[in-house]
Order: structure tokens, then sequence, then C-alpha cells
């Protein structure tokens, strides 16, 4: 009887469809059509109309150097998270799972990267790299050694995703072992009885009945590691050694704000968009064949 | 019947407090001070026929706000012309000179929230502004108020010329670029101050043999003043101040000089990653010895009596005369059109300009610049200078005329942006000097084509 009638409903979805709309839709269109123009000014101007140019922010899109770093930068990071984000927030839970005293020791320990900003963490790991009297030349000197340049070409990526991965870990931890405590005790128990060890339970018992908890962790990893910006902005900017740190996320941000190159950051902003809905998308169906 | 009227209730609440953000006018409760500047302003309106003497409120935007060093000058000039014009509120939204700020003017700009009078750059950057009309011409000014900038120096004015190649501001003081240099280092390796490109280059050698960091430059973040002196001594004077449709030979040479100074190891070993303020420090706690950098820069530094400033000294086969800087004026005071059309603002607006922009305003501001920066006025002190301020004079005096203003005055913003950021690259061989120039002159010139 509550629901016959279905326009109070509509009444109470009003405001959110608004919001939607008001916020991202209008806007995403509005970005759509900036990918067209030459735009001077983020906001229009008098006396300035912007200029039709057609698709040659796409055409630059498909032969800029800096996009492909990015994209590359994001597809490795993707598959970084995976690993390092859910693999390791998996194996903690189980880990923290078995012990009897403690866990909420751990629990916290683990979730505290997830609380502190990025900004700060990225401050924090561009204090540690610094080539100058940075903690980990610091360290090198202490033991005589020669100090390292920590930002060089060759380890840049390598140094970014350090932090950036084990700050989210923390996250995953929490949601697996959430996921774990939906587990009944009498499966392990009884697998305890018939004899199979704790190695094998985590691959018969736990792996199986987690399957959904992981999925939804490595399609928020996914889609997650295409959003990659505070960190790596702070730690390293504009893609710092020589754009070889952009991710498509900082390369945006650098083409529309440190450029001013609005419309070419629109343009890679669809483009994120577009990734984001093919990543999410190809991972539904992998899940949904699996099923 | 009371669940009905209870779901319309909190669907009512639900949509008002959504559209509570979207109200042209901010809520009384949590910007008090953005309602009474609409009040005052409206009551301003309200005056626009009456004679000069009524309240009027002025609305004022400068760059000179936050940490910036003249903001205590600003204020003290703002105090001392509402003390004698009791009449006038001024109403001062002063930032830093960042971003955020542009972007809050032109935003301002785009939707007629433009204030009274405005002290913003008169170079590129302020094209958007000047493209929308709301500026009102010097000449205008001038024709009902023939003392306007009085004082200030016809080349001054010159030096803030609009892009369209109109006069709409009046400046204080502007800078030059110069390089600083800790001369005690240079005394305890036995070097001279470098005087030109061998000079120079003995002293990269010389201190990266002996563990100092030659140079103190980012080169992911600030190396525009670089840019400038690479390319104004290996294309000259003349070339410098063009804008060239294709790349010139010099210029391209001038970036080059960038991939030299690295293969010699003058630059820090990460430059590549770190920041202008970084670099800053390393030349202050006297980890590097020269350090490239404006005029303003000299008020930073504490050690006054061992750090010198010396012109740049050049580059292999220059064409710059030796002892040539870029120099000049990058900002000023603005009336708005909106001011101007206003009789019951457009006095105020007029008497605060000159008053920011007097002998006596430009003398304070000089001051407080550690009497180091370009004057839009005649100035002196009977102060004795410190030797790195006494350098700066000398190195102003020296150039005589052989001055220009940067190149990023000139050419279209986001042009000269592509170009600082494709300097690391440059200077590892990773990019073509020759392919970014041109890039960037064609997207500047089609800049201008189309306005």
């Amino acid at each position: 009887m509550l629901y016959k009638k279905k326009w109070p409903l509509l009444i109470f979805v009003l405001p959110g469809i608004l919001f939607m709309l008001i916020f991202l839709y209008i806007p995403f269109i509005e970005n759509i059509k900036n990918s067209f123009y030459d735009m001077t000014s983020i906001v229009s101007m008098p006396g300035l109309e912007p200029k039709y140019i057609g698709i040659d922010n796409y055409k630059t899109l498909f032969t800029d150097p800096k996009v492909k770093i990015a994209i590359l930068n994001s597809l490795k990071m993707m598959v970084l998270t995976v690993v390092f984000e859910v693999g390791l927030g998996f194996i903690l839970a189980v880990l923290v799972s078995n012990i009897k005293r403690g866990a909420q020791i751990f629990r916290t320990v683990y979730f505290f990267p997830v609380v502190i900003s990025a900004t700060a963490l990225g401050l924090l790991f561009k204090l540690f790299y610094n080539y100058n009297g940075g903690m980990l030349n610091q360290l090198l000197a202490s033991f005589g050694k020669e100090p390292v340049n920590w930002l060089k070409p060759e380890l840049a990526f390598i140094m970014v995703c350090i932090p950036t991965l084990w700050s989210y870990v923390g996250f995953y931890f929490v949601i697996m072992l959430t996921g774990l405590s939906d587990i009944s005790d009498d499966i392990y128990e009884a697998a305890d009885i018939d004899g199979c060890s704790k190695f094998k339970q985590v691959f018969y018992i736990t792996l199986p009945m987690m399957k959904t908890v992981i999925c939804t962790c490595i399609t928020l990893a996914l889609t997650g590691a295409l959003k990659v910006f505070d960190l790596p902005w702070v730690m390293v900017p504009k893609g710092a050694p020589q754009g070889l740190t952009h991710f498509l996320g900082t390369y945006m941000y650098q083409s529309t704000f440190g450029v001013n190159n609005f419309d070419y950051g629109s343009t890679i902003a669809i483009m994120i968009v577009v990734l984001g809905v093919v990543v999410s998308k190809v991972v539904n169906l992998m899940i949904k064949e699996r099923d | 019947m009371k669940k009905k009227l209870l779901s319309a209730l909190l669907a009512t609440a639900m949509t008002a407090t959504l559209l509570a953000g979207c109200g042209s006018k901010p809520a009384e409760t949590t910007a008090p001070d953005a309602a009474s500047t609409e009040a005052a302003t409206e009551a301003g309106e309200d005056t626009a026929a009456a004679p000069t003497g009524e309240a009027v409120t002025l609305k004022t935007v400068s760059m000179f706000g936050g940490t910036d060093p003249n903001a205590s000058v600003y204020e003290e000039i703002i105090a001392k012309f509402q003390e004698e014009n009791p009449n006038v509120t001024v109403e001062d939204s002063s930032a830093v000179a960042d971003n955020e700020c542009k972007a809050s003017v032109v935003a301002d700009f785009s939707v007629g929230n433009e204030p009274d009078v405005l002290q913003f750059f008169t170079d590129a950057q302020a094209t958007n502004l000047v493209a929308t009309d709301k500026l009102v011409s010097i000449e205008e000014i001038r024709a009902e108020y023939p003392d306007y900038a009085k004082d200030t120096l016809e080349t001054a004015l010159a030096g803030v010329t609009n892009t369209d190649g109109v006069q709409r501001a009046v400046p204080t003081t502007g800078f030059s670029e110069v390089l600083y240099c800790n001369k005690d280092l240079f005394d305890q390796y036995g070097l001279e101050l470098p005087t030109d490109w061998d000079s120079l280059t003995t002293a990269v050698t010389t201190f990266k043999e002996n563990g100092i960091i030659p140079i103190a430059v980012s080169l992911n973040n600030i190396p525009h003043y670089w840019i400038e002196a690479c390319i104004l001594y290996s294309a000259g004077l003349d070339s410098y101040q063009s804008l060239p449709e294709t790349a010139p030979a010099e210029w391209v040479a001038g970036l080059e000089t960038f991939k030299t100074l690295r293969d010699m190891g003058a630059f820090p070993e990460d430059t590549d990653t770190v920041d202008n303020d970084y670099v800053g420090e390393l030349f202050k706690s006297k980890q590097a010895a020269m350090q490239l950098d404006g005029t303003w820069y000299a008020g930073g530094i504490e050690d006054k009596e061992n750090t010198v400033a010396v012109a740049f000294p050049g580059v292999a086969n220059q064409k710059a005369e030796a002892g040539t800087i870029t120099s000049g004026f990058s900002s000023g005071f603005y009336i708005t059109r909106k001011a101007w059309d206003d009789p019951a603002k457009r006095d105020a607006a007029v008497k605060f300009v000159m008053a920011q922009t007097s002998k006596e305003a430009v003398s304070a501001y000089w001051a407080k610049g550690g009497f180091v920066n370009k004057c839009a006025t005649e100035v002196s002190t009977t102060e004795t200078l410190t030797p790195l301020a006494q350098s700066i004079a000398d190195v102003n005096a020296a150039a005589g005329n052989n001055f220009a203003g940067p190149i990023d005055s000139r050419m279209d913003a986001e042009a000269f942006t592509n170009i600082v950021n494709s300097i690391c690259d440059i200077s590892t061989g990773s990019a073509s000097a020759e392919d970014v120039l041109n890039d960037a002159l064609a997207l500047s010139a089609s800049r201008v084509a189309a306005e």
C-alpha cells in the first residue's frame, strides 16, 4: 500500500537528480563542447569568443607523447593496485583474522595511512626522497654511501608508486576483514577436523567465499587507479622528472590549470571518463563470465 | 495524512537545502561581509547622480595581498586615503598574485562583477581583461583629470602599455632580472664574479669540482629567467623584443644553452623534480653559488653583505651587449569602466589611484622592497644601501637603455608555458629547441590573429 502511489517517491528523488544534473551532467556536456573550441579563458569573456577548432584536440591527443606516458603509467598503476593494494589487503586481512590477540592494534595500524591526507603523505615522502638531506640519503650517509637521486628518471615511477599503493592497502584490508567476518567459523572448524591445514583453508574456503568481496575490491582498485592525482602531484609536480610520472589525472590538471589549455584539458577529461567506463565494463564482464 | 504531510515537508526541506547554494545573494549568516558589500554597493548606485562628497563605496582588488611584501604599504596608503576622504569607504579584496587570484579577477570581469579599481598585470596576462573593454584608458582619464599619473615617468607608463597598444594602467615599481652570486664562495675558490660566458663556465667547472652546486635553478618549476636571459643574450636586444613567426637560429641556440650547462653539471642533481623555493634555500644556505632571479628576490636574502648581483654574464656567440638586462614594469593600477561611468565613484577612483601611484607612495613601495626595484617615479633615499642593494642599483645603472621586458609579456601565456614545460626535455636533448619554439610562436601568432 505504501508504494501504491509512485509520485511521492519522485519528490524524494528530485533533489538528487537536480544535484547530479547541475553539478555532473551539465558540466560534462559543457566539457565535451569545450573540447571543440580554442579557449583562452576558463570562463566566457565578453568580447573574446572561443574559436571553433573541430577535432584538433582529439588529433593532438593521439600524437601527444605525454598522453602515451600518462596512459601507460595509469595502466601500470591499475595492475599494481590489484596486486599490491587488493592482494596485500587480502593477505593482511587473513593474517589478522587468524590471530587471537592484538587484532585491533593491527586494524588501526594498517588503516592509519588511509585517514592521513594524501597531501601530507606526499610531502612526507618528498622529504624522505630529497637529494640534499632527505631521510633516505641521510641513512646512506651514515653508512658512508654517496647520496642517491631517488627521483631520477629510472627510479621515479617506482618511488611514486610506493606511497601511492601503501596508503590504500588499509582501505582494502578493512573491506576484506569485513568480508572474512561473514564466513562462518563452523566451516573452518569442520576443515580443521578433516585435517585441512590453515594454508589450504585459505585456498579452498576463504578465497571462494570471498569472491564477491574481492571482485568489488578489484573494480574499486582499477577505477581508483584512473583517478590517481593528489599524492603524485605533491611529490613530483608536473610529472617530474621530465613528465615521466604523469598519470591521466595529473596530466589533465597540468594541461588545464598549469598550461591554461582548458580545451585540451577537457579532451583529456573525456578520455578519462571513456577509459573509466570501458575498464569498469570489462571488469564486470570478466566477473560475470567467471560466475 | 500525517505521513503525507511529513513526506511533503521532508521533500521541501531537501529541495530547499539543495537550491540554497544556487542563490545569487550569499546567505547573511554565512557571508555577512558579502551581504554588506552588496548593500553598500547598492547604496552607491542609488547615489549615482549625487555630487562629490557623499558616501561612496570603492571596491578595489590588488595583487598586494597575503604575504606580498607590498601589502603593508598598500594598506597604509588605503588607511591614509580614507582619513583624507571620509566619504569614501574602500572595500579591498587583495590576494597574492597566484593562479587563483588571476582566475578570480578574470571570473569577476566575465560576470560583470569587476571592481572599481584594479591593480593587475599589464602584459599578455591582461589580454582577456583588455578584450572586455571594461578598463579606461589614461588618455580618457587625463581629458578630465589632467594631473592623473603626473608623478609617473613617461617611460614607465610606456612600459605598461597593454598588448593592444593602449595605456590604461599606472605602475608603481618594476623589476630587473639579475644573477645573484654568493661572493664569499667566489672568494673562497679564487674566482672572479662572472662577466661573460667564459668566466661563467670557469665558475661552473670550479664549483662543480669542489662539490658546490654552481647554479640554483629548478628546470621543472621556474626556469623562466634563464629562458629570458639565454634568448636575450643569444639573439640580441632587437630580435629579443620582436615576436618572430618562426624561431630564429639565435633563439634556438639560446635555449640550447640549457643542454650545454646541464652537460657541464651546472644545475642541481635533482633540478628536474625540485621547486623554486627549494633551490632558493640551496642558494641562501651557500650550497649553491649563483641564482638568476628578479629583484624582488633580494628581500628574502639574509646575507646582504656577501651576496651581490651582476648582470647575466652571457652565452656563447652572444649578440647582446654586456650588461643588457631583462627589466620593466608588468603591473599597474586600472580604473574600470564601471567606476568611471558612475559620477559618484569616478572622482574617488581617480584619487585612489593617484594616492597609490604618487611619488610618495612609490617611494614607500621602493623602501619596503629594500631599494632594489625599478621605480615608476623619481625616487631618492638618504639611507646607506647594503652591498646587495648597491650592486643591483649598479646593474640597473650600467644597463642604461639596454633593457627589455620579458618574452612572456609579449607572447601568449599558453604558448610561453609550453616553452617553460619543455625546458627539462630540451636540457636533456629529448626535445628539439627549434620545434618547441616554432610551436609556441605559431600558437601565439594564431591567438593574436584571432583577436
